[in-house]
């Protein structure tokens, strides 16, 4: 553990006074005061994370002005905030876009309803929870954590607090997705044989070894860190490429898998439960600053005995395949194939017996549950069930060894390593309690 | 210029290197260190095979063998020269294979802010009333926000015994929010921790 650099210490101090606020404060800010199911009201966002992935949110955002009012951003990264703040306040033609390093600043302003969450994935549990202890509503990006218990807390955190907590995942609101994970259900390919999920491949290298570099003047890199064990920074190790090492993620498992295998998971009606084994022999790199799979090779299994794979794919781009005793259906964000176009006909049939909820657009769907106080359509339990998926995975790969999983306690049976690999202690002062 | 050996004292042989790995022998290589030594000097940014080495066997050994492969690791801990990033490494793997055992060794580190989040990874995971009883002991050493990770691990573990200790903590102005704030969400969280 390195010292505490003098900004860190600075920045500390603040943090403390923050938290002294909020220990002489409720820790929920009654719904009423801000009037959220107002129809006529306004809902005011803050981002927390103004990288890559919070760029797909600007245009839903921001193109709402009369429902929706982004108030504040917030990033380790002082070129990243205010750029994002920049494009808020040229879009609202003012300057009131409010910036913070902080997240546990933005999260204690009362004029705010809703968080979304874009960091790396070692913080999103820990933002999304104090977020809803504050009485925020919680838009997380995939992967909803980067562990099992991270999950369940998160979970259960929405639950306590009556929050509106929606995963990422929208291909949960795209009709193609829907459509097939209905047509599944409906036994439309008769008895499912198997699923194939295929996830893109890693999309950055890097050497053998690195060196430890400056910390950049506009980087906080103790907060960048935050709960992830200490390292010194190096730019490869940072923006983006967090994905590619362990301490932050998982790789594509996590990234796509959490996509393509959340599809799977609604198809066989597992978005309360989930698989009872798992498999994998993953390759992963023994040298270098990644540490993720390179390789993925992993396959669930569920009770009724249907197993799902997952592969890279070197090329081709990610997909998700089911093969059934009629045939077979491959879709992918931008394409649908089948082994017979009868089946994609059928498909689109009308009064199937199952028949699940549709939503053609994710934001959308969140706010409409923001003012109802609905479960959106992926809602932070299917989210958790999903990312658990990507976590057996990643833990049967890191193993090589077949573990049974219980679904109900959410826990392997006998092995006790896999057990503890559900979980990671977390740098100070952070902490899942 | 070199000199000459001097006549009266012939030079020393060689001394002849015999690997521990066979295959080393005739690969011209010399002598493969130890990976179980090495771990601990891993360095951040340099060569880890050695630590992945360790790791491999550590993930491979059977419930029967983890005793050994916990002592192996106890062993590195303990090294001299061991280095920030060997310790954070070792007790990674502490934190798979880790039991009772590891408690005496990891509990000193656990009040030391230097290494105590290190120390927490591994013991963070080690189940029983040993780990529970350090983590406890450690509550007075430690000030500000590694206190505040310390309290976090005992309600994440769920140690119910620790409740009155983190009530005072609680209620004790002196302690920085922080502090005081992880104890609030620690005893939250026992509450509905079983006895």
């Amino acid at each position: 553990m390195k010292p505490l650099s003098p900004l860190t210490r600075r920045q500390f101090l603040q943090n403390s006074a923050v938290a002294t606020a909020v220990v002489a404060a409720p820790l929920i800010l009654p719904s009423g005061l801000r009037g959220q199911n107002a129809p006529s009201k306004k809902i005011t966002v803050g981002i927390i994370g103004c990288g890559n992935i919070a760029d797909g949110h600007y245009g839903p955002l921001l193109g709402s002005p009369e429902s929706i009012r982004v108030l504040a951003v917030c990033d380790v990264d002082r070129a990243r905030r205010d750029s994002a703040a920049a494009r808020v306040n040229k879009d609202y033609g003012n300057t009131d876009c409010k910036t913070y390093g902080d997240f546990r600043e933005l999260n204690r302003r009362a004029d705010i309803d809703v968080v979304f969450i874009c960091t790396p994935d070692h913080w999103h549990a820990l933002i999304a929870i104090d977020a809803m202890r504050n009485g925020k509503d919680v838009y997380v990006e995939k992967p909803l954590t980067l562990t099992i218990a991270e999950g369940r807390a998160l979970v259960d955190t929405a639950r306590k607090y009556n929050r509106v907590a929606q995963h990422g995942t929208q291909h949960r609101s795209m009709k193609r997705f829907h459509d097939v994970a209905e047509f599944v259900r409906n036994q439309g390919l008769g008895k499912l044989d198997r699923i194939d999920c295929f996830i893109p491949p890693n999309n950055r290298h890097c050497g053998a070894t690195w060196q430890p570099e400056p910390v950049p003047a506009n980087l906080d890199w103790e907060m960048w860190l935050g709960p992830a064990p200490w390292r010194p920074y190096n730019s490869k190790g940072c923006h983006y490429n967090f994905r590619f090492i362990s301490e932050s993620a998982y790789g594509q498992v996590t990234n796509w898998g959490a996509h393509y295998l959340d599809i799977g998971q609604w198809a066989l009606d597992m978005d309360d439960s989930g698989p009872v084994s798992v498999e994998g022999h993953g390759e992963f790199p023994s040298s270098g600053l990644f540490t993720n799979c390179t390789n993925v090779n992993f396959t669930v299994r569920y009770a009724n005995g249907v197993p799902m794979h997952c592969r890279t794919r070197f090329e081709g781009g990610g997909t998700v395949r089911f093969v059934g005793e009629r045939g077979w259906l491959d879709i992918a964000r931008d394409k649908m194939s089948a082994s017979d176009n009868n089946l994609l006909r059928e498909m689109q049939a009308p009064n199937k017996k199952v028949q699940l909820e549709l939503s053609n657009n994710h934001h959308d769907n969140f706010f409409a549950c923001v003012r109802s106080r609905k479960r959106p359509i992926a809602d932070v339990g299917l989210g958790h069930r999903t990312t658990t998926v990507c976590n057996l995975g990643q833990i049967g790969m890191v193993l090589g060894r077949k573990l049974q999983w219980d679904p109900a306690k959410e826990e392997f049976v006998n092995d006790d390593v896999a057990n503890r690999l559900r979980t990671r202690a977390m740098r100070s002062p952070w902490s899942l309690a | 210029m070199n000199a000459e050996p001097s006549s009266a004292a012939p030079a020393a042989k060689p001394k002849k290197v015999v690997s521990a790995n066979p295959a080393d022998r005739y690969s011209g290589a010399g002598n493969t260190p130890d990976p179980w030594d090495q771990c601990a000097l891993l360095d951040y940014g340099a060569d880890r095979s050695f630590a992945w080495s360790v790791r491999e066997q550590v993930i491979a050994t059977p419930p029967e063998g983890r005793e050994r492969a916990e002592e192996k690791l106890l062993k590195a801990l303990a090294s001299s020269g061991r280095t920030e990033a060997g310790l954070a490494f070792v007790c990674q793997m502490l934190a798979m294979v880790g039991a009772a055992k590891s408690v005496p060794a990891l509990a000193p580190l656990l009040r030391d802010a230097k290494t105590t989040d290190s120390a927490r990874y591994a013991l963070e995971r080690i189940a029983g009333p040993e780990a529970d009883a350090a983590f406890r002991d450690a509550l007075p050493s430690l000030t500000g926000h590694f206190k505040a990770g310390l309290i976090g691990s005992i309600g994440v573990r769920g140690d119910t015994a620790a409740k009155s200790a983190l009530a005072a903590v609680k209620d004790d102005a002196k302690e920085p929010a922080v502090v005081r704030e992880a104890a609030t969400h620690a005893l939250a969280r026992l509450a509905t921790a079983k006895a």
